[in-house]
């Protein structure tokens, strides 16, 4: 089955797909050779799991998904629905869901991809496109999954930026050993659109995250922010891809991985500016740390040039905690353990730097302090 | 409060150290000066109790313990501070909660109440008045991308909130222009104290213009060759580390 799953969620021939997945081709592998039932979208998500996605302050703006289709009865946008009437949500029952925010200051927007397990492996799969037409809005997007047996979810993204406008996604996943997520996240940017993202990629047996960030069109410009964090035996694996199409595009591409454990981590951060992009202005930046020695995490920055007027900068580095840093702390008194969270947490948090949400920060550093601050806790 | 017996360090397989002996009582001032390479900041370090450092002979007692065996951050809380030659940058971890973190650990070891955030703030202001420095320094992070100058006040600073019983300032004044200069000195004055002690490593005798010592050390090879009243530090500037270099040969011969 492996070379099914392979067909279904790589890209290209069957060349630029073996490239594109060799440092997971193993964790591809076995998912592979695993067999799944459909799983059950009227499964019952515990109440525990719920919880976690109840945000005060995304009430009435939450559509939640159980194994991939909306669940009724634990979603509502009746707060979005009575601000801003005119935004459709359209969601068929193959899994197929349009969401269409006219023109406007649309708020807050939560989706919530929960996977339940059942009593034996179960996949789910289903596309999700989100279309502002103008004005602003801020999508969040939730990944989370039930502990039990294992779980493969698959989710097509499509995301369109019209002309002006600026949308702002940001993206929790929170996954137990057992869970797999295959997200493929297609993002178009229209004249002067923008497209600003967080990720926070956290656990998993097999995380798979493609992004291909098309900037279509001149002064459009996006800015890819993100961690990873892998422990135990987690496997996250992110593709980013930006292509500079247009005159004057902007990317920055700014990425922190953690791995701790037998965390295997990898970033492939691709920009390409079309000949004819002039003036585009690409950076990109992944900074990575290894926190145990069994810990992997491949950085593989990739610049591609077609056109004359351009600055482009990109720079991938892996290390490991900074002694000198650690000693700092600790003759001011915080303990190792202590220092070693504050530092790895610190490391994270340069790549949510941007945002200016104060709920919205409490969350990362919520997020932080579970996937990688236990790892400072974990060391003797 | 702090005595030092017979010294000897290796760094990476290469003795550094090499015998130093050294007691500083309470309430003085001791400046260790002396030419590059001499270990004066490997004195630093191992006070500190930073990893890497080789004690092969000799042993050292703080407040009748034995300070070697303490982790650093025990020694944090037993009242060692040591201001760093080249403070770090930690990109990422916000100044405010750094220290609050950090005196909350040391006052937590020592059996003593946390401040809660209004307490601390209250005196992050009191000790931020006192040097002349901005607010807003404690939202940003730590060290990251200030200056050379900053830097160094930044660890004036965290000396003057942490409060502790025995200060180590390794070439804080290097690099410093003379108001920076004036304002590290003016810190370091200001808590003077009978019950606390310095101990100035520095290079070159200007700060001492303004930290006047109670006594000057000269560092050469590893130990003490020299030691003298505040005014040695002068005859230094005046004639040079050789000088003592020489002196010690003649009195040899």
């Amino acid at each position: 089955m492996d070379a099914a799953l392979l067909e279904e969620f790589g890209l290209g021939d069957a060349r630029e797909r073996a490239e594109s997945w060799r440092y997971s081709a193993q964790a591809l592998r076995a998912l592979g050779a695993q067999s799944f039932v459909a799983a059950d979208a009227a499964a019952t998500p515990p109440p525990a799991l719920m919880e976690r996605c109840d945000w005060a302050e995304t009430r009435g703006r939450r559509l939640v998904f159980v194994n991939g289709r909306l669940s009724a009865a634990h979603s509502d946008w009746r707060a979005l629905a009575q601000a801003r009437p005119e935004v459709r949500i359209d969601s068929g029952p193959a899994g197929a869901t349009v969401i269409v925010l006219p023109a406007g200051r649309t708020g807050l927007l939560h989706i919530v991809w929960a996977s339940v397990p059942g009593a034996a492996p179960g996949r789910w799969n289903a596309t999700c496109a989100i279309r502002l037409e103008g004005g602003t809005a801020h999508v969040i997007e939730q990944h989370l999954a039930a502990p039990g047996a294992d779980v493969l979810g698959a989710l097509g993204s499509e995301l369109e930026v019209a002309a002006g406008a600026a949308l702002h996604l940001t993206v929790l996943s929170d996954l137990p050993a057992a869970a797999s997520l295959y997200r493929r996240v297609r993002a178009t940017l229209r004249e002067r659109g923008v497209l600003c993202t967080t990720h926070a990629l956290g656990g998993g047996r097999l995380q798979r995250f493609d992004f291909a960030c098309d900037l279509a069109q001149p002064e459009a410009r996006c800015e890819l922010r993100g961690v990873f964090a892998a422990q135990g035996r987690e496997h996250i694996d992110a593709h980013l891809e930006v292509r500079h199409a247009a005159r004057d595009t902007a990317s920055d591409v700014l990425w922190r991985g953690v791995a701790d454990g037998r965390g295997r981590g990898v970033l492939h951060g691709a920009i390409r500016v079309e000949s004819g992009a002039d003036g585009a202005d690409a950076r990109l930046q992944t900074k990575n740390l290894l926190l145990s020695p069994h810990a992997e995490i491949d950085a593989q920055p990739v610049l591609e040039i077609h056109a004359d007027e351009v600055k482009a900068s990109h720079g991938a580095t892996v290390g490991r905690l900074d002694e000198r840093a650690l000693f700092y702390l600790r003759s001011r008194g915080v303990p190792e353990r202590a220092a070693r969270a504050m530092l790895i947490e610190g490391f994270c948090r340069e790549a949510f730097a941007v945002l200016d949400d104060a709920a919205l920060g409490a969350r990362l550093d919520t997020w932080l302090a579970t996937h990688v601050a236990a790892g400072g806790e974990r060391r003797p | 409060m702090l005595t030092i017996d017979n010294l000897h360090v290796r760094v990476a397989g290469k003795e550094i150290l090499k015998g130093l002996t050294l007691a500083v009582r309470a309430g003085e001032v001791h400046a260790i000066m002396g030419p590059n390479g001499a270990g004066k900041s490997t004195l630093g370090h191992v006070l500190a109790g930073r990893e890497g450092y080789e004690v092969t002979q000799g042993r050292v007692v703080y407040d009748d313990r034995d300070l070697l065996e303490l982790a650093p951050e025990q020694r944090a809380a037993a009242g060692v501070f040591l201001a760093f030659q080249y403070p770090v940058e930690i990109p990422g971890v916000n100044n405010t909660y750094f220290l609050k973190a950090a005196l909350n650990a040391q006052r937590k070891a020592r059996g003593e109440p946390e401040l809660d955030a209004m307490q601390f703030l209250k005196r992050v202001r009191e000790k931020l008045s006192v040097l002349h420095m901005p607010e807003e320094l404690m939202n940003r992070a730590v060290n990251a991308g200030f200056s050379g100058g900053e830097k160094k006040r930044n660890e004036i600073f965290q000396m003057a909130l942490l409060e502790p019983k025995l200060a180590i300032l390794d070439e804080t004044d290097s690099g410093l222009d003379i108001d920076a200069l004036r304002m590290v000195a003016d810190g370091v004055n200001a808590m003077r104290d009978p019950q606390r002690a310095f101990l100035v490593i520095t290079h070159y005798q200007r700060l001492l213009d303004y930290i006047v010592p109670d006594f000057v050390h000269v560092m050469v090879d590893g130990r003490i060759v020299e030691t003298g009243g505040a005014e040695l530090a002068h005859q230094l500037e005046a004639h040079g580390y050789a000088w003592v270099a020489e002196r010690k040969l003649a009195g040899a011969a």
